[in-house]
């Protein structure tokens, strides 16, 4: 069950630790090109640490530390053993190790990014391992996608379409997609991102500073954006609804249990 | 309220299951290693029964030697449903400031690293056992067992003043005690904690081992999913003439010492590639 993780400090204290920043999305989306983007933005004034998640090791870890934008020693990749999704999710035991030892090899640190290996359209971040997450798209996977939806891309902290220069070449309205997506996510953060256009990597740059912000503060809860599609519960009299298991069910006005009498018919995403 | 406690049986269960979060789904227990060094994989049968009676002796006997040194730490702490969640760093553990580093686990440690020649091998056992100490201390908070183990880790990573070495990620570097525990003897605590008797401790650590290969093999090679499921089972049978002798190792001294070279080897040349499904 997707559940609300509360931030390691609510009491009005500041957390001591640094903020843990999930990037999920596809393969080819550039996930690591948008983590070398948030680094370049901000190395100047926070400290950052990275971990990769690749399939085959360390690829993307080699990536970021030729980009120049962080010390090499500062950039980690953990082994996933072939499911990206699993650690993750299911089991964050070897990213959680890998954040904890960053922090404490480079105390303090103010931001660690885990970026997850490219995985399908259903994998989302744990708020055991993170605090916030980044959906990533790109505008060359076809201006359908955002549309589609999923957990990430309708739940996620932020959602970015990603490569919006390329969209002439592809045949992709922008606009069209950043809309649907917004209308998926009723009205959660979404930035149009090209690393080449100076007010696409500011818009990004000031979310990540407003979430820190209030991470610092002991106010930010990590939302779980949840394993699954939204899906339909029918009732006793052949109607029923369709939610999804995050936070805002209210929204849909409808309580749900699992101990309820109705008859489920779940249309889960698999997992993997 | 009563506190029921599981079944010594259904623990092994727990530990067995390869859905249990503890780590374990980035290892491949020396297969992935064995097949990039070259070893056919019609071999991987005969290996798994050569694990099963050599190297996961050694694991099995470092477990049942901890077990037995760590169910003497004494009772269960009193229940305290008010205490700290034991999801916090140090699981909710008072950390008394005098309480460290535990010289019959230090003893426990140092025969088992001299039977585990290879540095990428210890590593990746005390990264297996990091995340084993997780699921102890979240699962077993009020055990004395695991109460012990987590002050020995604390003690382990507090700074003196001394450098504290990484490589790839894992800490190896110490400042006091002898560093970062290995799997089989957190192992050694969960058994304590939940009562198992030895010769189980020897099947778990067996099985657990032949398991992960399998597991790892569907990975690795294109084959039927149930022959490897067959080869875990053949495995564990060849063990068993052991396993009588192996629980009844009391002292680090009885740890059984039977190595596996070519799998040492292996698993040195595999931390220095670039391309690995596996941490080892």
């Amino acid at each position: 069950m997707p559940e609300t993780t509360p931030a390691p400090v609510l009491d009005g204290t500041r957390p001591t630790r640094a903020l843990r920043l999930g990037v999920a999305g596809p393969v080819g989306v550039g996930k690591s090109s948008l983590i070398a983007t948030v680094c370049r933005a901000l190395a100047d004034e926070l400290r950052i640490g990275v971990i990769t998640n690749d399939i085959y090791t360390d690829e993307d870890a080699r990536f970021l530390r030729s980009a120049g934008v962080l010390d090499p020693e500062r950039i980690r990749a953990v082994e996933t053993g072939a499911c990206p999704h699993t650690a993750i999710r299911d089991d964050v035991t070897a990213n959680l190790l890998a954040a904890e030892d960053l922090e404490r090899d480079f105390a303090p640190l103010d931001l660690v990014v885990i970026e997850s290996g490219g995985d399908n359209l259903t994998a989302t971040f744990s708020p055991a391992l993170v605090d916030a997450q980044i959906f990533v798209l790109d505008v060359a996977g076809g201006g359908d996608v955002a549309r589609k939806g999923g957990p990430g891309i309708g739940r996620a902290d932020l959602l970015v379409v990603n490569k919006t220069d390329l969209a002439p070449y592809v045949g992709v309205d922008v606009d069209r997609m950043v809309a649907d997506a917004s209308a998926a996510r009723e009205g959660r953060a979404v930035v149009a991102l090209s690393r080449t256009d100076e007010a696409s990597v500011a818009a990004l740059r000031a979310w990540l500073l407003g979430v820190l912000e209030r991470f610092r503060g002991g106010v930010h809860v990590a939302q779980d954006p949840g394993p699954m599609a939204p899906h339909f519960h029918a009732d006793e009299e052949g109607g029923g609804v369709l939610h999804s298991h995050a936070e805002g069910d209210a929204d849909h006005g409808h309580t749900h249990t699992h101990d309820d009498a109705h008859e489920h018919a779940h249309e889960h995403t698999p997992a993997h | 309220m009563t506190f029921l406690a599981p079944h010594p049986s259904t623990v092994a269960l727990l530990l067995a299951d390869a859905r249990l979060p503890g780590g374990g789904h980035a290892h491949s227990a020396s297969l992935e290693p064995a097949l990039r060094g070259g070893m056919p994989p019609a071999d991987v049968p005969a290996w798994m029964v050569g694990r099963a009676t050599t190297v996961s002796l050694v694991e099995a006997g470092t477990a049942v030697v901890a077990a037995r040194l760590l169910a003497d730490a004494g009772p269960w702490a009193p229940e305290d449903r008010d205490a700290p969640p034991a999801g916090g760093p140090d699981g909710g553990v008072d950390l008394g400031a005098d309480l460290g580093a535990d010289p019959g686990v230090d003893a426990v440690v140092r025969a088992w690293a001299a039977r585990t020649p290879s540095p990428a091998l210890r590593d990746a056992s005390r990264l297996l056992g990091r995340g084993y100490l997780r699921v102890a201390r979240t699962l077993w908070p009020r055990s004395a067992a695991v109460r012990v183990l987590v002050r020995h880790d604390a003690a382990s990573r507090r700074p003196a003043g001394l450098t504290t070495g990484t490589t790839s990620g894992t800490t190896t570097g110490t400042t006091t005690g002898t560093g970062t525990l290995p799997r089989a003897v957190v192992l050694g605590a969960i058994c304590a904690a939940a009562g198992m008797p030895p010769a189980d401790v020897v099947r778990l650590t067996v099985y657990d081992d032949a398991q992960t290969a399998a597991s790892a093999l569907l990975k690795l090679e294109p084959l039927d999913p149930l022959a490897p499921a067959r080869w875990v089972l053949d495995a564990c049978a060849a063990a068993e003439e052991h396993v009588l002798r192996v629980a009844a190792c009391a002292t680090p001294e009885d740890i059984p010492s039977s190595g596996a070279p070519l799998t040492e080897g292996w698993a040195e040349a595999h931390a220095l590639t670039t391309q690995r499904l596996f941490r080892a």
